[in-house]
This record gives C-alpha cells, structure tokens and sequence, in this order.
C-alpha cells in the first residue's frame, strides 16, 4: 500500500468510526474497498498499458 | 429503478437476519412487502405492483431446499397464466428476478459431496424456470449462509452488499459499483454533520479522480489493442 492510499483509508475509518448509524458507517467502509479495488485495477492496467507497449517488434 | 422486495418468512420478528436486511434497505426506491403478514392475496394490487418494478427481489429462508409456503402460496395465486403469458403479452418481460436466501448451513455444504448435497441454483431451478417464463431475467442469487455466525465486519459488509443487489445495475462489474457509490455519494456527504462535510468532499473527489484515472487507463489500452495485429 502507498502511503497515499493508507493516508486514505486512515480518513475513510475516522470518517466511519464517527457514523452513529450502522448503515452510513457501512457505506464508508464499502467506498474503502471499492477504492482498494480501483487502485488494483489501475496498477493491473497501467501494468498491461506498459507490456504492450514495450513491444522490440515495433522499434 | 424501482424494486420490489417480497419477503417470505413465517417468524419475521423472531428473525434476526431478516430484521437486519429490513434495517438496511436502501433509503428510496424500495416497495417492501411481507408476504405472510396478509390475510387475503389482493391479486390485483400485487400485480401491479409487479408491473411497476423493475427489479423483483424474493428474500426468504431456505426451507427444505425451497422457499417458506407463503411464496409458493403467493405464487400460485398471483402468477396466474392469463397475468404471465396467458395473452401474449408478458408483462413481466426484462424485470429482473433476484433471490435473497438465508441459509443455517455454510455456503460449502451447497454443492456436490457436500452436507446438503445440492447447489442453490438446483434448488431456486424451479423459481428459475417462472423467470424464464415470463420472459424476466433472472440475477445470480444473493445467499446470506449462517447469519448467526457474522461478526461485525462481515455484518456492514453485508449491508452494502444487499443494497447493492437490491439497486445496482447488473452485470456487478467495477463499473457498475463506480456508478452506484458515485450516485449516492452526494446524498451521503449532505447527510454528514458540518464538520465532518469536508472530509466526506475531499474522499469522494479522491474517489472520482480514481474513476476518471481508470476509465483513462481502459481507453489507452483500447486503443493500443487496436492498433496491435494480434
């Protein structure tokens, strides 16, 4: 994790921990793991964009 | 979307995985109806009702591999022929048909070789079989397995999950969830006490600069596959 998405979900979980409602402190925590899943999907992407384009047949 | 959430339980009270999911319904957009609390099926109005939906949910526990009495009850009574496809007309065509199950046993005791020795698809078949009938399109089922058990973690996880099955557009992909949390967002940082309104701002503008980074990401590699021979 990159000290951007811990600083990140440190805002999230205070954000959270301050919900009297279950339901809001559940939405919070869920937009934490959607985010955790958008950064993983950007890493896998930009990790395809590079292969692709590293690519000694089109030098 | 409109959904239409038609609960099938005996006990409802004494039901404490069906007093949470009732607790986290989504805020709007819900028509919520207990089908064991009626005396008489007034089958006009629930066929309205389903007319109206987009999205029908049947939420219930597993009883013998099969859902509580009162939805075959309900079934019998209010998808009649002539309502289904009697007149050529389905009414019901392109709703959605989803299943919320409560089950005591874990999710691996439904399959082959396990404890119940059953997948839940071949048990909810026969609900299939009516969505299919009626021309509706049936969502993958949402099975909540020994409700019991959840600790507290599991449990908020699970209040997102079932609004999302009740309101997401399908198929659940990551861009479907974007959508869903980003038309919420607002509403949800409206909601939160002033002081705590920046903090909601400056996680959702993280959030949709993720989205937008992302869809980003997906063109260019659109565009390098086109350009590839392979």
């Amino acid at each position: 994790m990159t000290e951007n998405a811990a600083w990140l979900n440190e805002q999230i979980d205070q954000l959270a921990q301050q919900q009297e409602k279950f339901t809001d402190r559940a939405f919070w925590l869920a937009l934490k793991q959607l985010i955790a899943e958008q950064d993983r999907r950007a890493d896998q992407l930009g990790g395809e964009v590079d292969g692709r384009t590293w690519s000694p047949d089109q030098w | 979307m409109k959904t239409l959430v038609l609960v099938a339980h005996p006990h409802l009270a004494d039901s404490s995985s069906q007093q949470f999911l009732k607790e986290s319904l989504p805020a709007t957009g819900i028509d919520w109806e207990w089908l064991d609390g009626q005396q008489v099926i007034d089958v006009d109005q629930e066929q309205t009702r389903l007319r109206q939906a987009d999205r029908v949910i049947l939420q219930f526990p597993l009883y013998w591999f099969a859902a509580p009495a009162s939805l075959k009850q309900w079934e019998d009574t209010v998808l009649t022929r002539k309502f289904v496809y009697g007149d050529h007309r389905y009414p019901l065509a392109g709703k959605e048909l989803g299943v919320v199950v409560t089950t005591g046993m874990p999710g691996k005791a439904f399959q082959r070789g396990g404890a119940e020795g059953i997948t839940l698809d071949a048990a909810l078949a026969p609900l299939a079989a009516v969505a299919q009938r009626a021309k509706m399109i049936w969502l993958p089922t949402l099975a909540i397995h020994q409700f019991g058990y959840l600790d507290e973690s599991e449990k908020l996880q699970l209040v997102i999950r079932y609004q999302r099955y009740l309101t997401q557009a399908q198929p659940d992909s990551l861009t479907s969830r974007q959508a869903w949390f980003a038309e919420r967002l607002p509403e949800m940082i409206d909601r939160l006490p002033a002081d705590q309104q920046a903090k909601g701002k400056l996680i959702a503008s993280v959030f949709e600069q993720k989205s937008a980074d992302l869809d980003q990401l997906a063109d260019t590699l659109a565009l390098i596959k086109e350009q590839s021979d392979d």
